[in-house]
């Protein structure tokens, strides 16, 4: 039985609970209400309701994937739909059609804590460099690796769909690449080759060589401050 | 927007630009019976260094070839201005058939 029937009143959860309930409109001027869940979480939206679900998809999708590319796609009909999934899926990735408010509210919010809670407009990051790719029917392939030989496999299985599916830009590690850009990205090797090759160069170069150059930098600092110590020492004992 | 009558369908832009948008809405209008239907679409992604200017350009089936500058404006301005066309045709059709 609840507290608010033991005690035989009808009160509003959030005053049950200890907490006054505050009017916040003067925190959004454009939007006044905002929820509180049980366990504290202040978000726009009902904790429940489908929005919130998929910003905190949206937050997960773009956390836990490296790779991102944004397709635009025309009208696909369900067998094609069906074979751009199948295709993708083959080559270890996942096409994710995305709802571009929503996709964008996580883009705005992406470095708060909590995207779905709400955010002034100057916390909020309004100029995210993905946000014009928001415009129109977009969706998104995302890998859980970095490897650009897939990348390189799914580019061309889209010049083959031509303008039902074609990619508008990507998202690469931390960096946001045009087109151009992920052309250059898709003729790298994948990573661990690219550290392998590090490596082998590493080895190459020799144990002791690179030690030295390493300390070079720190050595060269010390000499310099020692022989102005030195001057400076010098000009002294001339003073006295 | 009606697309009936449309026989080749240009579009060059930049999807980081501020034409994206009414390009994109532009070539999601097309229904995909139409594409089997044998209305040409080409579509080029052009890229900020890129020296050509973003484009739309469509042949009607009488062909007649309209164009206009999507970055200049929005994605309803466009489309009455490919309608007026569309509707000459439209009406030419009606009168033929009738």
């Amino acid at each position: 039985m609840s507290l608010s029937g033991l005690l035989g009143l009808r009160l509003p959860l959030i005053q049950v609970l200890g907490k006054p309930y505050v009017s916040r409109s003067w925190w959004r001027s454009y939007a006044v209400s905002s929820h509180t869940s049980l366990e504290g979480r202040i978000t726009v939206k009902p904790l429940e309701s489908r929005k919130t679900f998929l910003v905190d998809s949206y937050k997960h999708m773009m956390e836990t994937s490296p790779v991102v590319l944004f397709v635009h796609y025309n009208n696909l009909m369900k067998n094609e739909d069906h074979h751009y999934r199948s295709l993708v899926k083959q080559q270890g990735g996942r096409l994710t059609m995305l709802r571009n408010s929503l996709f964008s509210v996580y883009l705005k919010n992406s470095k708060a804590s909590d995207p779905c809670a709400p955010l002034s407009r100057k916390k909020q990051n309004r100029k995210h460099p993905l946000l014009p790719l928001l415009k129109g029917p977009t969706a998104a392939i995302t890998f859980a690796e970095t490897n650009p030989v897939s990348v390189a496999k799914i580019l061309k299985m889209l010049e083959r769909a031509q303008d039902k599916l074609f990619v508008v830009g990507a998202k690469v590690e931390t960096e946001v690449y045009d087109v151009t850009q992920l052309n250059q990205f898709k003729t790298l090797p994948s990573k661990p080759e690219l550290q392998a090759q590090l490596l082998g160069l590493l080895n190459v170069l020799g144990g002791a060589g690179l030690v030295r150059t390493l300390e070079a930098g720190s050595q060269t600092l010390y000499l310099t401050l020692s022989s102005h110590q030195d001057n400076q020492s010098s000009d002294n004992k001339k003073e006295e | 927007m009606i697309t009936k009558y449309f026989s080749k369908v240009v579009v060059k832009f930049n999807p980081f630009g501020k034409e994206a948008k009414t390009a994109r809405l532009l070539l999601s209008s097309i229904p995909p019976a139409q594409r089997l239907q044998g209305t040409q679409i080409q579509s080029e992604i052009l890229h900020a260094s890129s020296s050509k200017t973003p484009i739309v350009k469509i042949t009607y089936k009488d062909k007649k070839e309209m164009e206009l500058d999507p970055s200049t404006v929005t994605f309803q301005e466009l489309a009455s201005y490919f309608d007026r066309h569309s509707r000459q045709l439209k009406l030419k059709e009606s009168i033929e058939n009738s």
